[in-house]
């Protein structure tokens, strides 16, 4: 478990570089603080604070009520962004009182090389840090809901006033689907998307098959009780879905949806 | 959607700031509208916490809810206006509109156009209204509510500060973040808002199951639901863009708030301080699991909301306590009160919330009772977490 606390505790520095600052900035402030309460609550407190985090007996009593994965949210009370910037500010006072007025883009009173300090630090940060807009992870919104288009489509194209629809669905879009319709069901939600849980959904497993069979997909549809499929337009397919009584019902943003007429679809 | 906004700001910005007049007195910060706004959305929260768990746990229907909250959020709102009458006008106040090097305050104020064309140039120059006799042209007037009054005021910086605000505020409504916990938290929204169930549906899926207890002792998503429900708008647009939107927000607003504190001339310093911030929030991906990383990407979660308004607010409270040991003040039973807002908002955001509370107020009230010698600061600091303890024991138990 020691191990896991360290590692939790590196995955949540990343480079470390931010951290780096904010060690500099405690140990600046252990030595010029002098208001008592910032002392408190800016230095002793967090200290305090990682001492609890690498605390064996304590993680063992996190990791027992509320589970490993979560372990790295106690480093959240640790205020490094407030004190990074109340530092940077503090020092660049510090300096700009040191230097004789001379003018600078910022404020034309104070020292040139305290405005030099700040620009300083902002790259400095910017550099140690990464642009949160850069993540991979985002991307420009394809609509007002936040959903990949195609979910927005199908969803529209299936739903029937008035009643719930179960059908299956590719992998990449199941996360998606019901946040966008609460009518929508599906056989297999989000678990199946995450390895590390070790969830096992035959119909699901069925789906993610590089090639899929359709001769063992039927079956678990039907068991399933889905009114639809939805597969890839490129997805390869081995066997013809009309053969196995299913109808093409419609094709739209790269993907076709199957309605398996063997399971009823009352509209009230 | 014009109406379904308008009721949104109502909901997230006014009624907060309304109600957040009933915490006026806790301290001189307290007259600040954003210290109104954050207050207030904490009272509503710890009131929506309190009135929803037990409701999810008798299994009651979502409309029942959305009634008693809408009842308790009227009842806050004319407590905060009866006592807006009641507490009697300060010197002045009627007509300052703008308050030299902060935002405007709520009240009998003019507006910031009308401020222009009336109000004298105030503290930021060492001057009063009357010593200056110049009147405020629009452009000033506009400069002060933006908080870049004052003498040395660092107006550049407060231009970078707003423009780089508001680039997020649109970067949340422009750009989507694929994190699949959405597809719980979400879910949970927008099944809510449709099945007029609380916790009884199965997220990922939609089968029936029984009632999901452990998560619905942080009702974070119901909030929104909440939200959607009074608005009409869709619960996932709601999610995913407006909440975003109201909580980045909310989160500069504690930051500056807390600048309050760390640079009372509010002038320049103070800019520099929100600039820092706002720097270190964008630059701060350095892992996928950084409070930077929650508050600007997965903002319509509960966890993100505890990490980046919860945690600094408490460290905002915890600042002015100790300010008030320090300067021999008397803890009122109204800051107590507020503190106990924020513990129970705690839990309303995560199941973890009421650890990080705890483990946060614990650790500060133990260091100031030695610090300062002043044991009895324990006392309400320990009656604050008892609304966390009572929720870890039902997640135990549920657990």
């Amino acid at each position: 478990m020691w191990r896991d606390v360290v590692g939790l505790f590196r995955d949540y520095m990343g480079t470390g570089m931010i951290f780096i600052w904010y060690m500099i900035t405690l140990l600046y402030l252990w030595i010029n603080e002098r208001r008592k309460d910032l002392r408190i609550l800016f230095v002793y407190m967090p200290l305090i604070l990682l001492l609890v985090y690498f605390n064996p007996l304590f993680a063992g009593l996190v990791y027992r009520a509320a589970g490993g994965e979560v372990y790295y949210r106690i480093l959240w009370l640790l205020p490094v962004t407030v004190t990074i910037a109340y530092g940077c500010v503090q020092i660049s006072g510090r300096i700009a009182r040191l230097q004789a007025p001379g003018g600078s883009f910022f404020h034309g009173k104070e020292g040139l090389l305290g405005d030099l300090f700040s620009l300083c630090m902002a790259g400095t940060i910017a550099l140690s840090g990464s642009f949160i807009y850069s993540s991979p992870l985002f991307s420009k919104a394809e609509n007002i809901y936040h959903v990949p288009e195609s979910v927005v489509h199908i969803c529209d194209e299936i739903n029937v006033p008035g009643r719930e629809v179960m059908a299956a669905f590719p992998m990449e879009l199941v996360p998606y689907v019901r946040q966008y319709s609460p009518v929508t069901c599906m056989p297999y939600g989000r678990e199946m998307t995450v390895e590390r849980w070790g969830y096992y959904n035959p119909l699901a497993e069925a789906m993610k098959q590089e090639v899929i069979q359709l001769e063992t997909l039927v079956p678990l549809i039907r068991q399933a009780g889905c009114h639809y499929c939805v597969f890839r337009e490129n997805q390869k397919i081995q066997g013809i879905p009309e053969d196995y009584g299913w109808e093409k019902f419609h094709e739209t943003d790269g993907y076709v949806i199957y309605r398996d007429p063997v399971t009823e679809l009352v509209i009230p | 959607m014009i109406i379904q906004l308008s009721i949104l700001f109502l909901l997230l910005l006014v009624v907060p700031v309304i109600v957040g007049e009933l915490f006026i007195r806790v301290d001189g910060l307290a007259e600040n509208i954003l210290f109104h706004w954050v207050s207030g959305q904490f009272l509503l929260w710890a009131g929506f916490q309190l009135i929803c768990v037990p409701l999810i746990l008798q299994e009651r229907s979502f409309g029942y809810l959305v009634k008693l909250f809408s009842g308790y959020m009227a009842a806050c709102v004319l407590l905060a206006a009866a006592a807006r009458i009641r507490r009697p006008l300060r010197h002045g106040e009627g007509r300052t509109a703008v308050r030299t090097g902060h935002l405007l305050k709520w009240g009998k104020s003019h507006t910031a156009a009308q401020a222009g064309h009336s109000l004298k140039q105030g503290e930021g120059s060492g001057r009063t209204a009357a010593q200056t006799g110049h009147p405020l042209n629009l452009r000033e007037a506009c400069f002060r509510a933006a908080g870049c009054g004052g003498k040395n005021r660092g107006t550049v910086l407060w231009l970078f500060f707003w423009g780089v605000l508001l680039f997020q505020l649109a970067q949340a409504v422009k750009m989507s973040y694929g994190d699949t916990d959405d597809a719980y938290y979400v879910a949970v929204s927008t099944i809510t808002q449709n099945a007029d169930t609380m916790y009884q549906k199965l997220p990922y899926t939609g089968g029936a199951t029984v009632l999901d207890a452990r998560h619905g002792l942080a009702p974070f998503p119901i909030w929104i639901a909440f939200l959607a429900r009074l608005s009409g708008m869709e619960a996932v647009i709601v999610a995913k863009v407006v909440v975003p939107v109201a909580l980045i927000a909310m989160t500069y607003a504690v930051f500056y708030l807390v600048g309050r504190i760390l640079f009372p001339e509010k002038g320049r310093r103070l800019a520099l301080f929100l600039v820092f911030s706002e720097i270190l929030v964008l630059f701060g991906n350095t892992s996928i699991y950084t409070v930077e990383n929650f508050m600007i990407a997965r903002s319509r979660q509960g966890k993100a909301a505890l990490g980046s308004i919860v945690i600094p607010f408490l460290l905002l409270l915890l600042l002015l306590l100790l300010k008030k040991i320090q300067q021999k003040e008397r803890i009122s039973f109204l800051f107590c009160v507020l503190m106990g807002t924020v513990t129970v908002t705690g839990c309303l955001c995560s199941t973890l919330g009421a650890l990080l509370v705890c483990l946060a107020l614990g650790t500060a009230g133990l260091l100031a009772a030695l610090c300062y010698k002043r044991p009895g600061v324990l006392v309400p600091m320990a009656l604050c977490c008892i609304p966390c303890l009572v929720y870890a024991y039902l997640y135990l138990v549920f657990d």
